[in-house]
């Protein structure tokens, strides 16, 4: 539904006098200035306070992100220290950075092995745009989107990670696993 | 002779060391700091030495050394004579207006009289408003020597809205001219010891008039069309880097300082505390005999009129981070429609009410 602006406002008499709009909006803008000037006062009296300045002193300091949120993608690990992932190439196909390299390997007829798994699995977070369309993609639940952002570096080079970096142990992304779940079974796929 | 050239050059050391050694570089501060708490953020507190950041007032400093460091630039076409005395010319006068300033009264230290004014011309106030309209001199030749556009219309709209606003200005100070009868800024401020000659009270109209015409004189928000940032770049000063764009950025507070000390001796009450005469202050401290009781009046009186200074600073600042930017129509409107037949019915007003109480 469009919204419609109406922007043929009559100002009344007193709007357009202009002088008492300007002290009431510099009232607000100076009630914010004291409230947080003298903010901590009762803080420091022991009053329980909530802080209105909602800045967060960003490395010290660090937020919850909410789990909907796409960091880097990361590989799952299960619980024999084996990525989830069956190399099928479906998230390399998905990319729509190319940003990921899959080099599948597979069983060579040994007991007690991996029917198939990724022998090279790596991921350039220099290309990735962090869509989330390989987590979409992938029918092992094997790649999350994991809520760590701070992947800056100083050499390009160091941006691609290989299998062993990415690998992320499955109990640290149960949170991410339940939410996907969720929202691709809602999504009726 | 030389006692008195001596007592000048402490004044004139005084007023320099407040304006351009005091409030020049904090108000950078108080301007980061101020917006931020506004708008419930926290502000500048990155710059730290050995850990201590002391509220992010070590900004000052690594302002003060970047704009040292900087490559002092020239563009290509510009004449350089011009594009490298800009700066200068806006800053003298904003330094200028405070010979005439009184900042406080007249002290009697020992056994001399001390008036705390560099210079106490008859024709203060005038002066003020002449040394002041120079400085559009300065902006003008910086967006011309600079051979670009931006600068160019950031100049031309800076001309066009002094001129409109000087008008209003002017014709403001004819109301308080005609209500104290003096134009030496001291005896403006002598005379406003009582408080209900306080020039708030006589001349309430023209106090908001001369507030909004010395913000418009200044380019600050809500008149800050010549430097207006989304539209024009940084107007006048786009090609100024390093020191010479410092001395646009200082003459801006300067005069942010000059706007709040005309201010509180046209309306505010000077350097008087209300219901408090001099003489009672110099009463309260009789036991300390002539000069010391002086001193102590003194450093009172000079401290409520920069305490004075500071409340409208704050006003300044509270007004450019509350209110959002005119559009240039807008301006010339309220400068010729609204303001100017307002200053002259003040003028009216003041006249008939003056003539009707004598």
């Amino acid at each position: 539904m469009a919204y419609y602006v109406n922007r043929n406002i009559k100002m009344t008499w007193w709007e357009r006098l202009y002088l008492p709009e300007i002290i009431k909006g510099m009232g607000i803008t100076s009630r914010h200035f004291f409230v947080n000037l003298f903010g901590f006062v009762p803080y420091l009296l022991g009053a329980k306070k909530e802080r209105p300045i909602m800045t967060v002193y960003y490395p010290e300091e660090q937020v919850q992100y909410p789990i909907a949120y796409r960091g880097r993608p990361v590989l799952a690990q299960n619980e024999d220290g084996q990525p989830a992932c069956v190399a099928c190439g479906l998230c390399e196909i998905a990319c729509p950075a190319y940003c990921i390299h899959i080099e599948p390997s597979e069983n060579s007829g040994k007991q007690n092995q991996y029917e198939r798994w990724p022998d090279v699995f790596n991921i350039d977070y220099a290309i990735c745009i962090f869509c989330g369309n390989c987590e979409e993609a992938c029918p092992e639940e094997a790649i999350f989107m994991s809520d760590d952002c701070e992947i800056s570096m100083l050499d390009r080079k160091q941006m691609l990670y290989t299998k062993e970096q990415l690998l992320t142990p499955v109990a640290d992304l149960q949170k991410r696993i339940d939410f996907t779940r969720n929202m691709y079974a809602k999504w009726n796929y | 002779m030389w006692v008195d050239l001596a007592i000048t050059f402490v004044k004139i050391l005084f007023v320099l060391a407040i304006t351009v050694g005091f409030f020049a570089p904090v108000l950078t501060w108080v301007e980061r700091k101020q917006s931020a708490i506004m708008q419930d953020r926290i502000g500048a507190n990155r710059a730290d030495i050995l850990g201590f950041t002391v509220l992010g007032l070590f900004h000052i400093i690594a302002d003060a050394l970047k704009m040292f460091t900087k490559e002092d630039f020239i563009p290509q076409g510009a004449n350089k004579i011009l594009h490298t005395i800009a700066p200068i010319i806006a800053v003298v006068p904003a330094l200028l207006t405070f010979a005439v300033v009184p900042f406080g009264g007249q002290y009697t230290l020992f056994g001399k009289e001390v008036n705390l004014v560099i210079s106490d011309l008859d024709v203060g106030l005038l002066f003020v408003f002449a040394i002041a309209s120079l400085a559009t001199y300065g902006y003008v030749i910086a967006g011309w020597s600079s051979n670009n556009n931006w600068s160019l219309l950031g100049s031309m709209r800076t001309a066009s809205q002094m001129i409109s606003y000087e008008v209003t200005m002017g014709l403001t100070i004819v109301g308080v001219l005609m209500v104290y009868g003096s134009m030496k800024l001291t005896t403006i401020g002598a005379i406003q010891e009582d408080f209900f000659r306080w020039g708030l009270f006589l001349q309430p109209l023209g106090f908001v008039m001369f507030l909004a015409a010395s913000i418009a004189e200044n380019k600050r928000i809500p008149f800050d069309n010549p430097e207006a940032e989304s539209e024009i770049v940084a107007g006048y000063f786009t090609e100024y880097s390093g020191l010479k764009f410092g001395m646009f950025f200082m003459a801006e507070f300067i005069e942010m300082v000059t706007i709040g000390a005309i201010m509180t001796i046209l309306f505010f009450g000077a350097w008087h505390i209300p219901f408090l005469p001099t003489a009672t202050l110099l009463g309260w401290f009789d036991f300390f005999g002539t000069t010391g009781s002086n001193l102590i009046v003194m450093f009172i009186q000079v401290g409520v009129f920069f305490t004075k200074i500071i409340f409208f600073i704050w006003l300044q600042m509270t007004i450019r981070w509350t209110l959002p930017r005119f559009r240039y129509d807008q301006i010339m409107k309220l400068g010729w429609k609204i303001l100017l037949p307002l200053s002259l019915a003040n003028i009216l007003i003041t006249g008939i009410v003056i003539l009707v109480l004598n």
